[in-house]
């Protein structure tokens, strides 16, 4: 594997729920021309990329976003952009954030709870949600999120006003 | 959706027949066990033998499955889940909310 690194590659990603799987499948295989990767490191980017699509799927206007990969050593970089309006919460606090590194409490419906933290008025960080404890009386049943932010060592959410541009960036050590 | 229907004395045994527990399945899948709660079911296990993988709204509809079920003392036990599915539910630890067993014959003896 002789390739000069960073390796960038852009993808449209798939508009129906059934094409995800074939989708992040072949993702993968093209990942794997260019780093050798452990089944965990693998099973993670299936994950993540499912979990990307979906929930553009749900809930971007058009459902279509694209994917760009960055393939670095030792790193890999999942970034999702989607046309559309900023991500909202089920809470008083929205973007632009007035107060930067704080860490807030939010939720994106009634049932599920993510702590963030500001890193600009327009753009937060997933934390992972295993300090607070599992039981299923709290057990949410919105897991997208959740299952990004612990498959991945970082989670940033970023809206361009201006681009009106919603950014999800996983980046993974591998 | 596509399943398969099976009762074991007091259990009963569902099968998803499809290879992608997603999004276009969750909601039909989450009516038709809250549909076999509501006739009296109580004791269920779901295979996971066909299936390739499983999404968050898929995870979703069982936990939703799981939060009818026991309050009226029932039981569910998910089986036959493949690498992926299994380090899926340990990774959310799911692992430690649900009754997960590799075969229908070790599920058989949770109840």
């Amino acid at each position: 594997m002789n390739n000069s690194f960073p390796i960038i590659l852009e993808l449209e990603t798939p508009q129906h729920p059934d094409e995800i799987f074939s989708f992040t499948k072949m993702v993968l295989a093209k990942i794997l021309n260019y780093k050798i990767l452990n089944i965990a490191h693998q099973q993670k980017i299936k994950m993540i990329l499912v979990e990307l699509i979906t929930n553009s799927i749900k809930h971007s206007a058009d459902h279509s976003s694209q994917i760009k990969l960055v393939i670095d050593k030792p790193s890999l970089s999942i970034q999702k952009f989607e046309k559309g309006l900023q991500i909202e919460f089920s809470a008083s606090q929205q973007i632009p954030f007035e107060e930067i590194d704080k860490i807030l409490k939010i939720s994106f419906s009634e049932e599920n709870m993510h702590h963030i933290q500001p890193l600009d008025s327009y753009r937060f960080k997933f934390l992972n949600p295993h300090k607070e404890g599992f039981d299923i009386e709290h057990m949410p049943e919105h897991f997208g999120f959740y299952i990004i932010t612990i498959a991945s060592d970082s989670f940033i959410y970023q809206y361009d006003p201006e681009a009106k541009e919603n950014r999800y960036i996983v980046h993974l050590d591998i | 959706m596509n399943i398969n229907k099976r009762k074991i004395k007091d259990v009963l045994l569902i099968t998803i027949e499809e290879s992608e527990a997603n999004l276009s399945k969750s909601e039909q899948f989450k009516e038709l066990m809250l549909q076999e709660i509501n006739l009296g079911e109580r004791q269920l296990i779901v295979s996971f033998a066909h299936v390739d993988y499983v999404d968050s709204s898929f995870l979703g509809a069982l936990v939703a499955t799981l939060k009818s079920l026991l309050p009226l003392n029932g039981k569910l036990v998910l089986i036959e889940m493949n690498a992926d599915i299994e380090n899926l539910f340990q990774l959310t630890r799911l692992d430690k909310i649900f009754t997960v067993k590799n075969t229908l014959e070790t599920a058989l003896t949770e109840f």
